[in-house]
């Protein structure tokens, strides 16, 4: 089957038009870096294959996510390119686009946010680009699907350039260096044009050099290289031979934008830089950047999620397991397989699913600020502080995904350029508390501080988040010294989210809480309730002398210190590891209670709320849940650093959870 | 060597250059590799023009405006971007 790649700068649509050319609902977002691994899905039509990549700029790569898309055109070999230009931004597109041509690849191009450009007074002429760069134009507005089919067309009858195909001279001195280097290159089968290959050598692609290595003869590779550089040098250009190739590059590309774009010299006054005057405004900034913080968590816990999270849990505790009791009743079963259905999965996987009216607002407001624009502002905004503790202000871009959820957090910290702040990143995104801790909190918050939900709820985000931050200074200091931070962030103009991507986004990330909800929590409510109906003895003993009692005590002695040495409280925490919601599920099984009533009930009896304060900051902090790890280790490739996020969050809890605690009981609370 | 002086004197550090003034990028060079490269990414190169938008809060980041686009850069590395007023 047909394999096209999708290429482009970062934040030009990319995963707009794979969303619309696969019905795909790949996240999108209005920042530089919302895609940090390639994504393939298969055309409408069924005409071939698309692989959507990462943004980059020039395919010398610079961060991980960018690596991805560079290697990619090196070691999968795509068979046709599909290249996104964004029309707002011509010549600083078109930088990646010489390079890709040069690679000889059958290519189209889809000059994209032809609306926006229209909108800044810039008209790109499709015609005389095509005509310029010896490839199909096609124009479009991805996010819209404007002009889409017409790529699904093109893409069908794409043909190779030819011989006659784009080509730059690059003066005597480097076209030199470029024949030396194809006749090095002759005998290696490749897909690549040798001419593409041996350019990518001499600017020092280190991609192509690597998938180079061992079958080329590195020596003569050097010598061609320090040669071409020296002849360089003799013939006056006072730059190495990277610099002089981008020189030529855009010389050419000013030539084209000459032909192809037409400004007006209008001044334009956007809504974009009013919007800016107040949002990043120096003194208002960072208070209005508070002030949503609170109103998403108002929104979330207090106006809108509690109110339909009640509704949910009347339907469930309520009706839905009274249809269960019935249809069992009427099936003639056991009172075991009653007892493992009602008690163990309604109540284990329902006691999760009454929060999804809070975790899908949750999503939907993380999804709204995604696609505005205002994250690139929020790392501009929080820079300051960052820089502060050893890190970059774009850090703070995986720490607001890390509240959805730690997993693509910690994958999106890819885009950082220092390996340092990428590390440090992906060590604290745990620290941010994600929606899977959100249950846990709308529980206990519902019973002891009933009254300021929102605030204690908030007060437990910024824990998370001071802590991390506190961290992020302590080991920035010792664990990881090297060289200073590095910022530079691209703001994108603002645009209002199309309701209709905003509700797919939010579908998309909310099926993923229930399709956790179907398999783990429904496997970890099946094994507890399990564990906690069986002991020593046999099956059907007391909840107190099963083995989930004599797992969960075995921590007692431990947690005591803490305020909650109960069995109980143990058995959740350990359970938790596997998803943080098992928590609130373990709890409905151990308490046995029919409805979120009951177990309120239930747990203002068992614990004070000090106790459950010191409790639920221990759940905020204390490991990343099984995903994560696996994300963790994945993006770290290191055992070490996977288990040291799991040793400082628990050591991190332990101490935190002392404090408050004792702390707590010194001051005169209960 | 006068030339140079010359050019100098001319010069500024884009920290220094008001909101709402434009610049001429005159030299990259003091400014780590990088950072340079991404500028250079993004476009901008010497003789760019830019446009001081304004200044983060508390000593917080530059934001600037090259071919349209609005970038923000630390402060620290605004005092080491050459540019002439223009």
């Amino acid at each position: 089957m047909n394999q096209f790649a999708l290429f482009g700068n970062p934040n030009t649509g990319k995963t707009s038009l794979f969303n619309m050319l696969t019905r795909s609902y790949e996240t999108v977002g209005n920042w530089s870096g919302v895609t940090v691994e390639k994504r393939i899905g298969t055309l409408r039509g069924r005409s071939g294959r698309i692989v959507d990549l990462p943004g980059l700029y020039s395919l010398l790569p610079l961060t991980e996510d960018e690596g991805v898309a560079a290697r990619f055109l090196m070691e999968e070999t795509p068979a046709s390119i599909l290249n996104i230009v964004d029309a707002s931004q011509p010549e600083r597109n078109l930088y990646l686009t010489l390079q890709l041509l040069e690679s000889g690849r059958p290519m189209l191009i889809g000059l994209n946010m032809i609306d926006v450009a229209r909108n800044r007074h810039i008209s790109v002429d499709p015609q005389v680009l095509q005509r310029e760069l010896g490839v199909p134009v096609l124009p479009i507005i991805a996010r819209k699907g404007t002009g889409c089919t017409d790529v699904l067309h093109a893409l069908g009858s794409l043909t190779a350039p030819g011989s006659e195909g784009f080509r730059l001279d690059y003066g005597p001195a480097v076209e030199q260096g470029v024949s030396d280097l194809c006749i090095l290159l002759r005998t290696l089968p490749s897909s690549s044009a040798p001419r593409w290959t041996a350019l990518q050598l001499l600017e020092g692609n280190e991609a192509v050099r690597t998938a180079l290595a061992g079958r080329i003869d590195g020596e003569a590779l050097d010598s061609i290289l320090q040669q071409t550089g020296r002849e360089l040098e003799a013939a006056g250009f006072g730059c190495d031979v990277s610099a002089h190739l981008r020189q030529v590059r855009t010389q050419r590309i000013a030539r084209i934008c000459t032909a192809a774009v037409q400004r007006s010299d209008q001044a334009v006054h956007t809504a974009t830089e009013r919007i800016d005057a107040i949002l990043t405004h120096r003194i208002l900034g960072i208070p209005l950047f508070l002030a949503m913080m609170f109103l998403i968590f108002k929104l979330t816990f207090d106006w809108v999620g509690s109110l339909l999270s009640d509704v949910l849990d009347g339907f469930i505790s309520g009706m839905l397991s009274g249809w269960i009791s019935a249809a069992l009743g009427g099936l003639g079963a056991s009172p075991f397989t009653h007892a493992l259905v009602v008690d163990g999965i309604v109540g284990g996987v329902g006691g999760v699913l009454v929060f999804l009216p809070q975790i899908c607002i949750l999503f939907l407001l993380i999804s709204f600020v995604e696609d505005s624009g205002y994250m690139a502002r929020i790392t501009l905004l929080m820079d300051r502080t960052m820089e502060a503790v050893g890190l970059s202000g774009k850090a703070f871009i995986p720490f607001i995904i890390g509240f959805g959820c730690n997993v693509p957090a910690i994958m999106a910290a890819r885009t950082m350029e220092h390996r340092k702040d990428r590390l440090l990143t992906t060590l604290l995104v745990p620290l941010m508390s994600c929606s899977a801790r959100l249950p846990v909190y709308a529980l206990f918050a519902g019973v002891f501080f009933a009254s300021n939900q929102a605030l204690v709820v908030m007060g437990l985000y910024v824990l998370g988040m001071v802590l991390a931050l506190a961290l992020a200074k302590l080991f920035s200091r010792t664990l990881l010294r090297s060289e200073p931070s590095l910022f530079i962030v691209e703001l994108p103009p603002y645009r209002m989210p199309q309701p209709l991507s905003l509700l797919r986004m939010t579908w998309e990330k909310v099926k993923g809480f229930l399709r956790k909800a179907g398999t783990i929590i429904l496997a970890g409510s099946v094994v507890i309730w399990f564990l906690s109906n069986t002991g020593s003895s046999g099956f059907g003993v007391d909840m107190n002398d099963s083995f989930l009692a004599s797992i969960g005590g075995a921590l007692s002695g431990l947690l005591a210190p803490i305020g909650f040495g109960t069995w109980q409280a143990g058995a959740a925490l350990i359970t938790g590891f596997m998803a943080k919601e098992v928590v609130v599920s373990t709890m409905n099984i151990i308490y046995q209670v029919p409805d979120m009533a009951g177990l309120e009930h239930q747990v203002a009896a068992a614990f004070t709320p000090l106790q459950a304060f010191s409790f639920v900051t221990f759940i905020l902090l204390y490991i990343p849940c099984l995903a994560t790890v696996g994300v963790i280790r994945k993006e770290t490739a290191s055992w070490r650093w996977t288990f040291f996020s799991m040793g400082y969050s628990l050591v991190l809890a332990y101490a935190v959870a002392l404090v408050i605690y004792q702390g707590g009981k010194w001051i005169g609370f209960a | 060597m006068y030339q140079r002086k010359i050019s100098n004197s001319r010069c500024s550090a884009l920290v220094h250059i008001k909101p709402g003034a434009f610049a001429t990028v005159q030299a990259l060079d003091a400014i780590s590799p990088l950072l340079r490269r991404r500028l250079r990414d993004l476009g901008v190169a010497e003789g760019s023009r830019l446009k001081v938008l304004r200044l983060g809060p508390f000593g917080g980041p530059l934001t600037f405006e090259c071919a349209g686009q609005h970038i923000g850069i630390r402060r620290e590395d605004a005092g080491r971007m050459e540019v002439a007023p223009a």
